[in-house]
């Protein structure tokens, strides 16, 4: 009887486990399938942000504007005294946006903050980390171009590029904070991109 | 609680077994790991609504980004997860109930009802829950708040504004003032004499003047001259703030007031003035503070921050109510998830017992009696477990009785079966014939050697013993078995005489009724006996005392009577040819008779003592051969052919006896045919059987088949003269020799006498 129940337990136990990770592999493929689908719906989105890469120098600098990136909800966040930041992630990349690699890339953080009682905005700019400038202002003009415009932002040098190949910048612009619902794990990007082949 | 199953104990030698249960998970099937789980369940659920709770201490925008990004994330997992359990659970009962497994409908009928149970109240409350939350929320934001606020702050920025603007009038009054003044004087009496009255009349609380000292190949830099302060400035400011202000307006930039926050001290508003010559070169600055003592500042600071907060709780609306939703859907989902899990986990619990009984039963129809369940409750389960258990014992105890009865049973049987067997061969080998009847009168066994005695077909099993024996020679027979079924003596043999192809048979035949434990009559067995060779030796031994007897007695006075008339031949030999004529007739009569008489009385004593053989190895052929060639010459109209089969070996016999047997049978063979005839003496060999064979057949007219058991009889004689004893003898020759001699009708006519002795 001892033989008997074993091989009937071990068996069962298998059968139950096999049944739980084929659920989970599925769930996981299925769930995945949907997070691949809404990235390639981001992707797939007209970019909002003009981009343009120059080479100047030996380096690659990019310049980009986020036209339309200071929306109603954007104003009021700042008037209301909220600490407000754009985060562009800018990239170099080689190949097609599908399979491609990163040959360099920065991260630019443009952060404004209001002072209902003195009138001010207090404004700063970081570069990967490091803060680049920061400056007072009343002038509700220059808060948007301190946002949304950036001028010659290094992003490489020239050597490290091969010539007679095609790239691509690619800016991806994130706003905080948040102003939806739910916070969705792919959340709402804004991305533009604009492709150069380095010739030397 | 329903009875749980335990894991089964090793089947120990003579100890019953227990059913194999279905696979133990270590979690769910671990009632203390259960409820360290839903220990854990309930510490989040309390965790949430201390973060819930604790929402209003908290920036909105902490609420919005880390928070609402925890809790969309622990949402979307646990929805995952909550999601991947239902379908597991979903997608198993249906399998089990396609497969049609013990329970599964039940199962799932019970996983359902759970289910819906939870669901639709908890769906309910979530969608109202909801709603409610949307609505309060917006209520919040109302018209009468936002204008208060907003004027608050309005009222606090205009004030700041103005102490701001006025501060920037006094520095470029100022500014203008000391355009006149030489700064690059040490004496700065009429510096101060300027700037005195302002701070005296309390336009501003601190002033202070700064000369540009031009540098070669550099920006110019600045040089405090003067400063003057009222006294209610609060100590321990710094002037780092007024410094950079200059430095600013000196380089020309459109930012030429700064607010320095002294904390609870109060709040120090710059407002800095380049000041120029009639050239219009920037010779100083001059920076002017109003300062705003420490309770006007916070007030301020306070009503402003409340319109700030107001107005980001107002902009963070919808992520704020995202996040109540969260908080919401969360402890939903946590609900449903237990519920889930707590549905699946009873449905099991319920079921298994049931399920455990249920395999248990099957086992113990397939025959595996051993088979127990352990009950692991005190309630109603554990007592059918029980009761269960007790029936599977009884079964069990039962079924070994059976198998006991059955293995005594099976060794009686096999017991039985060779007794059988045995008494069967016996029956069959021995040479006594055995017939058995049953209390009906039917016929239930016949061996062979009765069968062969009597005639009859072993088919006649089942017949009725009177038709049977109603046969003419074996109505005595039947007779004797009804009178032993009536008898109430013990049985006694009879002798019964039957004739067999012109032969007689003496059967010794004992019928014995059979009775049965209580008395009744269960049939008769006839035993019969083939005496005929007894008898017939009896007959012999008895011809032999006889032949003895007469020999010695009639032997003695033959001699005498001999000599008597051999003397009376002698005495008239000289007497009267006539007389001597008479005499001579009669005692030759005389010396013939008694010549004759002692021939007799020579062959009866021969064969009263018979002498034992001296056998030696004899080549039967030779012998044979020698013993023919006697008759060579004196039986013209006789022929005497002789076969002989190649082969037959040298046969350990007395070869005057055996030349006897054969003179003899030749004799016969002669008489019978009236000396004129065929007569073929063969051998044969009998190589299976290690038995030669010697046949002496005639054409004459044969002999009877009533005639023939007779023939080997003493003093039996179908010659008109003999004794009678000379086929006696040749028997009893061939007796002595091993062998046998059998006569039979000759093809096409005759007599054939067949001699077997062994080689």
């Amino acid at each position: 009887m001892q033989p008997r129940k074993h091989e009937g337990t071990k068996k069962a136990t298998k059968k139950a486990k096999a049944f739980s990770f084929s659920c989970l592999r599925v769930f996981v493929v299925a769930w995945v399938c949907v997070g691949v689908g809404r990235a390639a719906t981001i992707d797939d989105l007209v970019p909002d942000i003009r981009v343009t890469p120059i080479e100047r120098d030996g380096q690659v600098l990019v310049s980009f504007d986020l036209s339309d990136g200071f929306t109603p909800d954007v104003r009021d966040a700042i008037q209301s005294g909220l600490s407000t930041s754009f985060s562009y992630e800018v990239e170099l990349r080689r190949g097609s946006p599908l399979l491609d690699r990163t040959v360099a890339s920065v991260t630019i953080t443009a952060t404004v903050r209001f002072d209902n009682l003195t009138r001010r905005y207090q404004m700063s700019r970081t570069l990967d980390g490091r803060v680049e400038d920061a400056r007072p202002t009343e002038d509700r003009e220059s808060v948007r171009g301190w946002m949304t415009h950036f001028e010659r932002i290094p992003l490489s040098t020239t050597s490290a590029l091969e010539a007679n190949v095609e790239y691509y910048v690619r800016v991806r612009a994130h706003a905080r904070p948040h102003n939806a619902w739910f916070f969705w794990p792919w959340g709402s990007t804004v991305l533009g991109q604009a492709k150069f082949t380095f010739i030397q | 609680m329903p009875a749980t199953v335990t894991s089964i104990s090793p089947r120990r030698a003579g100890g019953p077994s227990r059913t194999p249960q279905p696979p133990r998970r270590p979690f769910r099937d671990n009632p203390r790991l259960i409820l360290a789980g839903i220990g854990v369940l309930v510490g989040v659920l309390v965790a949430l609504l201390v973060l819930a709770s604790g929402t209003s201490r908290f920036s909105p925008d902490f609420l919005s980004e880390f928070v609402l990004y925890a809790l969309s994330a622990a949402d979307l997992t646990m929805l995952a997860a909550l999601v991947f359990v239902l379908a597991r659970n979903i997608i198993k009962l249906v399998v089990e109930r396609r497969k049609a497994l013990p329970f599964a409908r039940f199962r799932a009928k019970l996983v359902a009802l759970l289910l819906g149970m939870t669901l639709v109240p908890t769906v309910l409350v979530l969608i109202v829950g909801s709603e409610l939350i949307r609505t309060n929320i917006d209520r919040w934001f109302n018209a009468p708040m936002a204008e208060i606020l907003s004027s608050a702050n309005q009222i606090a920025g205009d004030y700041y504004q103005e102490q701001q603007m006025l501060a920037s009038d006094h520095a470029n009054r100022l500014a203008r003032m000391l355009a006149a003044v030489d700064l690059t004087n040490a004496d700065v009496r009429p510096i101060r004499d300027v700037l005195a009255p302002d701070v005296t009349l309390q336009r501003v609380q601190m002033v202070e003047v700064y000369r540009v000292v031009p540098s070669a190949g550099s920006l110019p830099s600045l040089e405090s001259v003067v400063d003057v302060a009222a006294p209610s400035l609060p100590p321990g400011y710094s002037r780092a703030a007024a410094d950079r202000l200059a430095a600013q307006a000196l380089a020309g930039s459109a930012e030429a007031r700064s607010i320095e926050t002294l904390g609870s001290s109060g709040d120090l508003l710059h407002a800095a003035a380049v000041i120029r010559s009639k050239e219009g070169r920037a010779t100083g600055v001059v920076v002017a503070t109003a300062y705003l003592t420490g309770d006007l500042a916070a007030r301020s600071r306070r009503m402003t921050q409340a319109f700030e907060s107001y107005n980001q709780l107002r902009v963070l609306k919808r992520p704020l109510t995202g996040l109540y939703l969260s908080f919401f859907l969360m402890v939903t989902l946590l609900i449903l998830f237990g519920a889930t899990w707590m549905g699946s986990y009873l449905a099991k619990r319920i079921t298994r017992p049931v399920l455990m009984l249920a395999a248990a039963a099957r086992e113990i129809g397939a025959g595996r009696l051993d088979q127990r369940v352990e009950p692991q409750s005190n309630d109603e389960f554990g007592s059918l477990v029980e009761a269960f258990n007790a029936m599977a014992g009884e079964l069990a105890a039962s079924r070994r009785k059976v198998d006991r009865g059955t293995i005594d049973l099976e060794r009686k049987h096999v017991e039985v079966e060779g007794r059988r067997r045995y008494i069967e061969t016996i029956l069959e080998r021995i040479t006594t014939g055995v017939v058995s009847v049953d209390a009906a009168g039917a016929i239930t066994t016949i061996n062979s050697a009765a069968a062969r005695l009597l005639s009859l077909s072993p088919q006649i099993v089942g017949q009725p013993v009177i038709a049977v024996f109603d046969r003419l020679d074996l109505r005595p027979l039947g007779a004797l078995m009804a009178g032993a079924q009536r008898a109430k003596t013990e049985p006694t043999a009879h002798e019964i005489a039957l004739a067999r192809e012109g032969q007689e048979l003496h059967l010794a035949a004992v019928a014995t009724a059979l009775v049965g434990e209580s008395g009744a009559a269960e049939g008769v067995v006839l035993v019969l006996d083939d005496v005929t060779p007894l008898i017939r030796a009896q007959k012999v031994a008895a011809w032999r005392e006889v032949a003895r007897r007469l020999a010695h007695e009639i032997k003695n006075p033959l001699t005498p009577i001999q000599l008597s008339a051999e003397r009376l031949r002698r005495h008239f030999s000289t007497a009267p040819p006539q007389a001597k004529a008479l005499v001579d007739e009669c005692t030759a009569t005389i010396v013939g008779e008694v010549e004759s008489l002692k021939g007799l009385v020579d062959e009866f004593s021969q064969f009263a003592r018979m002498p034992s053989p001296r056998t030696v190895p004899t080549d039967l052929a030779q012998l044979i051969t020698d013993t023919i060639a006697l008759y060579n010459g004196i039986f013209t109209d006789v022929r005497i052919e002789q076969r002989f089969a190649p082969g037959v070996p040298l046969v350990m016999l007395d070869p005057e006896q055996v030349r006897r047997v054969i003179i003899n049978l030749v004799d016969n063979s002669i008489e019978a045919m009236e000396r004129r005839g065929q007569i073929v003496v063969e051998t044969q060999l009998d190589a299976a059987n290690n038995v030669v064979r010697v046949i002496v057949a005639d054409n004459g007219p044969g002999i009877p088949p009533a005639e023939r058991e007779k023939l080997f009889l003493p003093y039996y004689s179908t010659k008109r003269r003999g004794s009678g004893l000379g086929l006696a003898i040749v028997r009893r020759i061939i007796a002595e020799h091993g062998g046998s001699i059998d006569v039979g009708d000759n093809t096409p006519r005759g007599t054939r006498f067949t001699i077997e002795l062994p080689c």
